[in-house]
């Protein structure tokens, strides 16, 4: 079931933007919100900071004092649209795809019987060649674990160490 | 002002550009207070004596208990390959210990006025406001092979960023379900607003090896950039990258 999710979430997902970009009537009765007319759609617009993935109780516990939540930029043309749930054997299956144009950047599960907190969100990630630089920075991320790394870390250059 | 100290056995350091050395100061008292508290490498922390059994579970102080909290989650969350018991060495909560007590040090730094700073751990991150206004704190990425260049440019206002990466010889991360050195990544970067959070992502994605690619990706408002063996790089849409 494990490998089930993603797969299937991923069919889902491929199949979302044949529903959106459908000329036709939406259908009726067997398919949820995700087949909403395109007015609706527009409406789901602003709530893409918030999806509404259910809690497990497995959920990453908080710790005290924490700062407030970093702003995140949005771009104008991103929606979020509820695919329909599925009936597997293992269970229901119910994911959420995040479109920005017409590119996928987010896939969520809604609704998956397995538990699992790992398995609750799908996201996509962008696979790209690594790249060096040498940009004005002000800090840098990246273990110096041990005194001696740090002082031929750029962090020691950074924080004008002798 | 900006001050650098070790403890922990890390270089911290703090660039605080609204506070005055004093709150600064409190900050560095509190990371050794936390370091004398929660070192297993001290006989008399009081992780060292619960590990010899000196102290049951209720009689710990609530700051342990929420260390002990979080170990004991992502160590679920992984299987067991983060652990904060490793064989033969007894208890260890270093790995989380480090992210939460640095954030509680700029937790500190808010509680007392500054808006804008800069904390950096032995290379993990928090800051908060704007360095100069209208920009972010640049947090370069430093890059796996080569020490003095960056893979990428993280613009960062209050958040936290975290890296668990192998680059320094004789320093590992287990696997705590073999015991053995992880394979498969080499860098694990993660953006989040809190960097107990951050840091125990990383580390804990890193133990997992290449399947801490997928499991992080999917952890609660956490954004990632990650290196595998192969030097390709696996990054979240959220990543806050930074434009030079």
């Amino acid at each position: 079931m494990k490998r089930a999710i993603p797969v299937l979430a991923l069919s889902v997902a491929g199949l979302v933007p044949v529903w959106l970009y459908s000329p036709g009537p939406a259908h009726e009765g067997e398919i949820n919100e995700a087949a909403a007319a395109p007015e609706a759609q527009a409406q789901t617009q602003t709530q893409t900071q918030t999806p509404a993935a259910p809690k497990t109780t497995g959920s990453a516990p908080k710790t005290t004092g924490s700062t407030p939540a970093p702003q995140q930029q949005q771009q104008a043309q991103t929606r979020t649209v509820s695919g329909p749930a599925v009936n597997t054997s293992e269970g229901t299956v119910q994911v959420q795809v995040t479109f920005q144009g017409t590119k996928i950047t987010d896939v969520k599960a809604l609704r998956a019987p397995n538990s699992n907190p790992t398995r609750m969100a799908l996201p996509l990630l962008r696979e790209s060649a690594l790249k060096a630089q040498s940009a004005d920075i002000d800090t840098v991320s990246g273990a110096t674990a041990t005194s001696e790394g740090y002082k031929q870390s750029l962090q020691a250059a950074i924080d004008g160490a002798r | 002002m900006r001050r650098v100290e070790h403890i922990m056995g890390l270089p911290i350091s703090v660039d605080l550009r609204d506070g005055d050395a004093a709150l600064a100061e409190r900050a560095f008292a509190w990371l050794r207070e936390a370091d004398d508290r929660f070192s297993p490498f001290k006989p008399d922390s009081e992780v060292s004596r619960l590990d010899r059994g000196e102290l049951t579970r209720e009689e710990l102080t609530p700051d342990l208990v929420e260390v002990l909290s979080l170990c004991d989650w992502y160590e679920e969350s992984t299987g067991g390959a983060f652990t904060a018991t490793v064989p033969g060495r007894g208890l260890d909560p270093c790995a989380v210990v480090k992210g939460w007590a640095v954030q509680r040090a700029a937790d500190i730094l808010r509680e007392g006025g500054a808006t804008t700073y800069c904390v950096n751990a032995g290379g993990d991150v928090v800051t908060a406001g704007e360095p100069e206004p209208g920009k972010p704190w640049r947090v370069g990425v430093r890059h796996p092979d080569i020490a003095d260049q960056v893979c990428v440019v993280l613009g960062v206002r209050d958040g936290a960023v975290a890296t668990s990466a192998l680059y320094e010889r004789g320093q590992h991360i287990l696997d705590g379900r073999t015991g053995r050195p992880v394979a498969g990544i080499l860098s694990v970067t993660i953006f989040a607003e809190d960097l107990a959070i951050a840091d125990t992502t990383a580390t804990a994605a890193f133990a997992l090896g290449r399947d801490g690619i997928e499991w992080a990706a999917a952890q609660e408002d956490c954004e990632v950039f990650i290196v595998d063996e192969d030097r390709r790089v696996f990054s979240s849409p959220g990543l806050p990258v930074h434009i030079c």
